[in-house]
């Protein structure tokens, strides 16, 4: 055993006089700051203040007497969520248990944090997610049913959470909620940028390569900022929540770049494909639709799975028009006089919390570019 | 057989004629419809503006700003001469809007070279023979890529940045430099007041021919011109040397002297530069990947060492391949300065904020900063491009 343990270290960190070089200077540098943080976290972190938050962070201002829209929320984003995970992934013994106690620790943290029903309810969102992933992944049907169900879902959560105003959302749940709607209406726009780009007439192609690059040339922040100001100079008559605004700039913006990832996706696509169903009597539209897009879309759901993740990350620019994401509720907290002395557990619970789900985002897109390129072998 | 086919063309003349008038009517249609959208959409903005008391024009760029900015500068005119100066509200909009580039500019240039080196460097350092090298820099890499680069210019500038001690009592590192919550003070460059002439001419000289020994080929001409430098450098050094190391010098509320950068800039410099390198590193190493293993073999079987190989063998073919690739990471590095606003910093789409809520001009101002920004990425595209096509040329007659 214990030369094998010594055979290891030889040959991953003794290996040459510059890699134990390196090693001597890493290894104590990286011991004192593990002894540091862990010295930190254990002994001088005061971890209550993000238990006092926890509404806030993950609701914003959301009223407390209407916070079981939010729950509703939780419990069909972890359905979507799992429908979604049925699709990509078996849920095998190792993945389920992991999954599983994973969830049952966050649900036995908010238990403590916020009370055995808030715990009841995160754990009853977590078996929803979970029975969606295994009935999606056993039955065709399911399968079926999990785009209608997406869009069924995206609609039911905004109808429950409307209800009292759109500016009272807030938190993670508006980060995700946007993130959700976002990924949703950019990829039909993008796609039309895209066949646009590659079309045969030659307007089409000048007008939608000016806007997918026009897009790609200038910050989100700044279309953002500019939809949200001009939306009520178009309609001074109705009034429009910032919220929508917000989310109609991310979805132009975000629109160019899904038609990159699509028009790659296009190129993907052998020329024969398109001459045999030419040869068959198709026209542009039943080629573009029924033979094209399919095969393309199939090659870039990796990438479009990927940019979630941007969207994901761009959704803490929305406090330039004046609504408290996940980022900004923590900001908030901290602007507390109360809470001033707390930077570091504020931050590194949001940065835990954003990397814990951007890696999730990253992970499934690597697991789909994997699954693919063996389909296509 | 082949001539009844010849005979019978699948499109008869006139049916030929019909499709190219119709698809010219299509053509028309949509250059129409769009134009007639963005004209629509631009009437109706320029209205609701004028209902508000607001003209269309770029007038209000040649008027007073009244606004104050932390940092940037504008350019002006002393006699003939065009010269830098600090921003002060008496400056017109222009010259503010211009500070605001002048900041975004130069974080970004920074950015771009301290991304590059210690991105490459990560990249290396994700292909190393030790395991925990290996691991720490995989571990940065993911770790700076899956959150959001707001948090972590955020993080830097209140949880960092902010925390630093206060500049009297922050301790001189590596003789001069000292990180203080009121900035970082570097140590700069002055030029002696009682420098003669001819020694700071001679030491333009020695830069000019330094940089021509870079921009020469053929090993002679650099050597001549490196010698030339180096003669110009001991001739300075020889009549009294017109440059002396300018050391910050703390004082109650930050240093004197050196060269100075406010916590804003410190803060967002930090953060766009490890974001960046950590994108960097990964382009740097999937081009290290993408090389055929085959170049590695070569290099080892013929005695070459593996730090050899990677400098001499691996490098300079990554190179080639990751330009493009850099090149869409500048333009984003330009793109996300404009973050700037959410510490403070004045950035051009910071100013582009201020000076619109002062004046109401947004259409005027979104214009404006669009443009700049699309330059930017031209520009950014066009130097690399010919950066490309340069040492693509060096490659092949090689």
């Amino acid at each position: 055993m214990s030369t094998v343990a010594l055979r290891w270290l030889h040959c991953n960190l003794f290996a040459k006089p510059f890699d134990a070089a390196l090693s001597l200077v890493v290894i104590p540098a990286l011991a004192w700051a593990i002894y540091a943080s862990l010295h930190w976290g254990l002994v001088e972190a005061r971890w209550e203040v993000i238990g006092g938050s926890l509404k806030v962070l993950m609701a914003g201002i959301y009223p407390v007497d209407q916070i079981w829209r939010a729950w509703f929320a939780l419990a069909m984003l972890c359905a979507m969520f799992g429908a979604g995970l049925g699709l990509a992934m078996r849920p095998g013994r190792v993945a389920l248990t992991a999954v599983a106690s994973v969830a049952i620790l966050i649900a036995a943290t908010v238990a403590v944090v916020s009370g055995a029903g808030a715990g009841v309810l995160a754990a009853g969102s977590a078996a929803l997610g979970l029975a969606a992933w295994s009935a999606v992944h056993h039955s065709a049907r399911a399968q079926r049913l999990v785009l209608p169900g997406l869009f069924a879902g995206v609609a039911a959560i905004f109808a429950v959470l409307s209800a009292p105003g759109f500016e009272v959302w807030g938190g993670l749940l508006l980060s995700i909620v946007l993130t959700l709607t976002v990924s949703i209406l950019s990829v039909p726009f993008g796609i039309l940028l895209a066949l646009g780009r590659q079309s045969r007439i030659a307007s089409l192609r000048l007008i939608s390569t000016a806007y997918i690059e026009t897009m790609r040339s200038v910050p989100l922040i700044l279309v953002v900022y500019w939809v949200w100001i001009i939306v009520p100079l178009l309609a001074p008559d109705t009034s429009v929540p910032s919220l929508l605004r917000g989310m109609a700039g991310y979805a132009l913006f975000f629109a160019a770049y899904v038609a990159e990832y699509v028009r790659s996706g296009l190129q993907a696509v052998p020329k024969g494909q398109i001459e045999a169903a030419r040869s068959l009597g198709m026209g542009t539209w039943t080629v573009n639709f029924d033979i094209v897009l399919p095969q393309a879309l199939r090659v870039v759901v990796p990438s479009l799975v990927g940019q979630i993740l941007d969207i994901f990350n761009g959704a803490t620019l929305v406090f330039i028009i004046g609504l408290t994401d996940f980022l900004r509720a923590g900001q908030m907290i901290l602007a507390d006089p109360q809470n001033g002395g707390r930077t570091y557990e504020i931050y590194l619970f949001l940065f835990a919390v954003y990397f814990a789900i951007g890696g999730a985002i990253t992970y499934a897109s690597r697991r789909l570019e994997a699954h693919l390129a063996r389909g296509s072998r | 057989m082949t001539m009844q086919i010849a005979e019978a063309p699948y499109i008869t003349p006139t049916r030929r004629r019909v499709l190219v008038v119709s698809r010219w009517c299509l053509q028309a249609a949509i250059v129409a419809v769009v134009a007639g959208l963005a004209i629509w959409l631009a009437l109706a903005v320029r209205e609701a503006l004028a209902r508000k008391g607001i003209q269309f024009s770029f007038g209000y760029l040649w008027n007073a700003a009244n606004i104050s900015l932390s940092e940037g500068l504008v350019l002006s005119r002393d006699g003939a001469w065009p010269v830098l100066e600090p921003f002060s509200p008496t400056h017109s909009n222009a010259q503010a809007l211009f500070a605001g580039l002048w900041n975004s500019l130069k974080v970004a240039l920074t950015a771009i070279v301290l991304c590059t080196v210690s991105g490459t460097l990560v990249g290396i350092g994700r292909l190393s023979t030790n395991w925990l090298v290996r691991n720490l820099c995989f571990g940065l890499v993911e770790c700076v890529r899956n959150t959001p680069l707001l948090i972590q210019i955020v993080f830097w500038y209140f949880a960092v940045v902010l925390r630093f001690p206060p500049a009297n009592a922050a301790s001189g590192w590596l003789g001069g430099l000292i990180a203080s919550r009121s900035g970082l003070f570097l140590p700069g460059l002055a030029v002696s007041e009682d420098a003669s002439l001819a020694s700071q001419a001679l030491l333009v000289a020695a830069v000019a021919s330094t940089i021509a020994a870079l921009v020469m080929r053929g090993g002679r001409r650099k050597l001549t011109c490196l010698a030339v430098a180096l003669v110009a450098l001991a001739l300075a050094a020889a009549l009294g040397f017109p440059l002396s190391a300018d050391l910050p010098v703390a004082t109650r509320f930050g240093a004197r002297g050196g060269f100075a950068l406010s916590p804003e800039m410190t803060a967002i410099l930090l953060a766009i530069t490890v974001n960046s390198a950590a994108y960097v590193a990964e382009i740097v190493r999937g081009a290290i990947d993408a090389l055929p293993k085959g170049q590695w073999e070569a290099a080892a079987s013929l005695g070459l060492s593996r730090s050899h190989t990677l400098r001499d063998i691996i490098l300079p073919q990554v190179l080639r391949i990751v330009l493009p690739s850099l090149a869409n990471r500048y333009i984003s590095l330009t793109k996300d300065t404009s973050l700037g606003i959410a510490i403070g910093f004045p950035d051009l789409f910071n100013v582009y904020g201020t000076v619109s809520n002062q004046t109401g001009r947004n259409l005027e101002g979104v214009i404006i900063v669009m443009l700049t920004y699309l330059a930017l990425s031209w520009i950014i595209s066009a130097c690399v491009n010919a950066l490309n096509a340069r040492i693509n040329r060096q490659g092949g007659t090689r």
